[in-house]
């Protein structure tokens, strides 16, 4: 968070920050859960019914590369349908929320950013509370080793850097462009096939997998596997890997969001 | 004490029917080279102006002149193109009240969004809210969504709300009373006593009247350039005296 804020930035500063963020995340929340039987466990309901699906339909074909065992295919899936469903969420109900917030921002002074940073928080809170435990879980029942369940911790990380810095590209870009969403779900869309979820990686032609390394998802997806279903300790490389990725992202977002900002004003 | 002060400010802003807000003609203009930079209007016009503590200040002029532009500059909300604005002190915006209110969420939790929007901390509001609850009359509907609120009781909890702060400079935007005559009363009272109290006052009105008799000082602006800065009397009759 401190990434967020103005270089001479001082305690105070922070606590606004923080309860402008915590408000407009429980707004959020409370405004998608009103009158919901399930509330935040939705989030989990709708991985877990995919991964049915994705059993019943490719079950059969894809356990042979998972060691013919369609538990493990499950496994796989289910981990793969967490980290593209936080991704999809937070991110396009983050297309519009500056604008969203336009009439507060035309009525009172306040940090811009904490628009998009609000919508990702809500989606991380419903993600860890619905199914970060499910995913403790697995985690806990694969490796037996309590060590793996903490090391959770860096793939979700990775995700909230992602997941902020590209609410605020997208965010900032749908201020100038309102025809955005159209293009960024087709994006959503494809970023979500070529990450593999319900595929096994390996049956992608090599010379189109050497493209998968460009996905942001896909060393968080491979970071989450090794450290929730491996059954071992996981290797450190995708977990550095993602979290690089995750400061490089969050940079150029905050960049270009602070570099576009002073022109939001005139058309919201 | 100078509270504020603007050393030759100009805004100049983006007219928004200029603008195409769409990335795919964006695109294809780009791409026939017949991409124009969006025009920009000149909305102030090297405006030099100071605010001393506890002046009560009125600003006048015809819809349009900019009057509005120029407290969003004062609070912060917009930077001037040119020039520079320096302000000392805290400064609550009290324009158009219910801004702030979010329909689908309970009166309570609407009162600490609003706080918290308006620079109080969480810890803060959740002490205030039983006062603005009862200054605004509406305890019973504590957690009910702000949709089902009369609109008057929204008017009155955002004048609750936005009034319950002792802030250095107020402004006020065209509001100076709401809800029913038994509310109004109210609503005097606590105008009242931000008027008779420290607070410096910035006020927006096309009520002449009220200019004249509450404000020491007026400035009246026209087409973003400030005409006439000075006593009441003086600064409304030569406001008039143009306008017809």
């Amino acid at each position: 968070m401190a990434l967020s804020l103005p270089g001479n930035a001082t305690w105070e500063d922070f606590r606004r920050y923080w309860d402008l963020v915590y408000v407009l995340s429980a707004r959020h929340l409370k405004v998608r859960y009103r009158g919901s039987f399930l509330g935040i466990y939705w989030s989990v309901l709708n991985p877990l019914v995919m991964t049915g699906l994705y059993a019943a339909i490719f079950g059969n074909i894809f356990a042979t590369y998972y060691d013919n065992s369609l538990l493990n295919y499950m496994l796989a899936a289910f981990t793969g349908l967490t980290v593209i469903n936080l991704y999809s969420t937070a991110t396009i109900q983050s297309v519009n929320i500056v604008v969203w917030g336009s009439p507060l921002l035309n009525k009172i002074r306040l940090p811009v950013s904490v628009f998009p940073v609000s919508m990702v928080m809500a989606n991380m809170f419903q993600f860890i509370a619905g199914v970060v435990p499910v995913l403790a879980i697995v985690t806990l029942f694969t490796s037996k080793n309590p060590l793996n369940v903490l090391l959770l911790v860096f793939p979700i990380l990775s995700m909230f850097l992602l997941c902020v810095g590209v609410a605020f590209l997208v965010s900032a870009l749908y201020v100038f462009f309102r025809d955005l969403p159209n293009f960024y779900e087709v994006i959503v869309f494809v970023l979500g096939l070529s990450t593999p979820i319900f595929y096994p990686p390996t049956i992608v032609p090599p010379n189109l997998r050497q493209f998968l390394v460009f996905n942001p998802l896909y060393p968080i997806l491979e970071s989450l596997r090794d450290i929730a279903i491996s059954g071992t300790l996981p290797a450190p490389y995708p977990i550095v890997h993602s979290l690089l990725n995750g400061v490089l992202v969050l940079s150029v977002g905050w960049l270009c969001f602070q570099r576009w900002r002073s022109q939001f004003m005139d058309l919201l | 004490m100078e509270l504020i002060r603007l050393d030759n400010v100009s805004l100049l802003r983006r007219t928004q029917e200029e603008f195409s807000y769409d990335l795919k003609r964006t695109f294809f203009s780009m791409l026939e080279g017949n991409y124009r930079k969006p025009v920009r209007r000149l909305v102030l016009d090297s405006i030099n102006l100071t605010v001393n503590a506890h002046e009560k200040v009125g600003i006048v002029g015809a819809n349009g002149s900019g009057k509005s532009t120029l407290l969003k500059l004062m609070c912060g909300i917009l930077e001037p193109t040119k020039g520079k604005v320096r302000v000392q002190g805290s400064i609550a915006p009290l324009l158009e009240l219910e801004a702030g209110f979010d329909k689908d969420i309970s009166v309570y939790d609407n009162i600490i969004l609003y706080g918290v929007l308006l620079g109080f901390s969480r810890a803060e509001m959740k002490q205030r809210a039983r006062e603005i609850l009862e200054f605004a009359e509406i305890e019973e509907f504590k957690l009910l969504p702000v949709k089902g609120l009369s609109s008057g009781m929204k008017a009155r909890l955002g004048f609750a709300i936005a009034t319950d702060v002792q802030p250095d400079i107020l402004i006020l935007d065209e509001v100076l009373s709401v809800g029913d005559e038994h509310f109004k009363m109210k609503c005097k009272k606590r105008i009242d006593s931000f008027w008779q109290g420290n607070a410096t006052i910035l006020v927006v009105s096309h009520d002449l009247d009220f200019i004249r008799q509450y404000c020491e000082r007026v400035i009246w602006l026209d087409r973003g350039k400030l005409m006439f800065a000075g006593e009441p009397q003086e600064t409304v009759s030569k406001y008039l005296k143009y306008s017809t």
